[in-house]
């Protein structure tokens, strides 16, 4: 009897040690589950949806604009607190930089539960300004899964996409990464909205 | 007949040990079914601390609303008479805003005096928060605060701020729940909820561990 018991916890506790080894080897690949290799496609407009307190993806935007990878950006976001749109800012910082004014357009968007519902807007915008192709600049943590459920969005009312994100901060977020709480937080936040997202049909 | 036929059947429950097994799994399934979502009610409803009104000397609206509905909630108290002074919190971005700056024009906009608002800023998580308050509340000698901020957020920010300022005093009275606001009742079947829900468990595990700043 004694030796049943024994063998059970120890069962038990090996069954524990492996789940245990388990959540901290996918801990520490999160950034190579999350971060796809960035795809960059001539497009027919820019948007972007990198506007985080840590991001540099603004210089990013600007040389794809540049390089002539597409005529117009949209600068997409909700807003942080009472009426304060980070996408009018940026169209602003990006006009100071040398974009011309009448290329940049704000995008604000409402407070909506998920990804899915935030993208389903954007693509109507995108649709009802005629434009057929987007290159959907996002937070690096954010690549792989945007460009799973995003393409499905864009591609099912007909816009073809493709997703990328500043090398900087892709750089930047990866650099001891499980030592800094924003980029912690940031990469375990991804990974739960992408596990949540599954569960509930409007953001799928 | 029918009588003994379910004698019969007993019986050979009582004899057979897989078939007690199988009415252990059973009952520990049903047991799960029904139990489940009372537990997940009672640790969401366990998120939250609201104390009773207390007079202090200043009422403090904690960041991360983006609604500004605990801003809202911090002026409402300030016209009742809970306290004199209002404190907003929030970061600044490269881009030029403040979100603290915001905040404070928002409580402005609702009828708080601006000499009575003050700000703490690079609040990037609720410790940082926690310290900034501490320090403005020596600098300006406050020792009691009522700390306003969303309801699944009152009790870790509760616990967060009474460990970085010993000594002084603070009451919770958190925005009210129900749309748009998070619901702890069931709030596993809205997605919005959920996210909120998990979030802050999550962040309960890293503050009790004293893991990331």
């Amino acid at each position: 009897m004694m030796n049943l018991r024994r063998r059970w916890a120890l069962r038990v506790l090996i069954s524990l040690g492996l789940l245990a080894a388990v959540c901290v080897a996918l801990f520490f690949a999160l950034p190579a589950l999350l971060i796809a290799p960035a795809t960059v496609a001539k497009s027919d407009v820019i948007v972007h949806g990198a506007i985080s307190k840590h991001s540099e993806a603004d210089k990013y935007v600007i040389d794809l604009y540049r390089r002539g990878m597409a005529r117009k950006i949209v600068c997409v976001s909700s807003q942080v607190s009472r009426e304060l749109y980070p996408s009018d800012y940026m169209r602003e910082s990006l006009i100071s930089q040398g974009v011309s004014a009448e290329d940049v357009i704000s995008l604000r968007l409402p407070l909506e539960p998920c990804d899915g519902a935030y993208l389903t807007k954007i693509v109507e915008f995108l649709k009802a300004n005629g434009w057929r192709s987007a290159l959907y600049i996002t937070n690096p943590e954010d690549s792989r899964y945007s460009n799973n459920l995003a393409r499905r969005i864009f591609e099912r009312e007909g816009v073809t996409l493709s997703v990328s994100y500043s090398p900087e901060d892709r750089e930047e977020l990866t650099r001891n990464w499980w030592r800094t709480h924003w980029k912690t937080q940031r990469m375990v936040g991804e990974a739960m909205i992408i596990s949540l997202d599954r569960f509930y049909s409007q953001c799928r | 007949m029918r009588m003994s036929g379910a004698v019969q059947v007993l019986n050979h429950f009582r004899r057979s040990k897989r078939a007690r097994w199988l009415i252990i799994v059973f009952a520990c399934l049903s047991g799960v079914y029904f139990l489940t979502p009372v537990l997940l009610n009672e640790a969401a409803e366990g998120l939250i601390r609201e104390d009773g009104l207390v007079k202090a000397d200043v009422i403090v609206a904690l960041a991360g609303d983006n609604r500004c509905n605990r801003e809202k909630r911090a002026a409402e108290l300030y016209h009742q008479g809970w306290a004199d002074k209002v404190v907003v919190s929030g970061l600044s971005y490269d881009l030029g805003f403040h979100t603290g700056v915001a905040a404070r024009r928002y409580v402005i906009s609702l009828g708080v005096p601006e000499e009575k608002i003050s700000m703490i800023s690079e609040t990037l998580n609720t410790r940082a928060e926690a310290r900034a308050l501490n320090e403005l509340m020596r600098e300006r000698g406050w020792n009691s605060a009522i700390i306003v901020t969303s309801a699944f957020h009152s009790r870790r920010a509760m616990y967060t701020v009474e460990r970085a300022a010993p000594g002084r005093t603070f009451y919770s009275s958190p925005v009210p729940t129900g749309a748009p606001e998070w619901t702890p009742r069931s709030w596993w079947s809205r997605r919005e909820d959920v996210y909120v829900t998990v979030r802050e468990f999550t962040s309960w595990a890293n503050t009790l561990v004293g893991g990331w700043q």
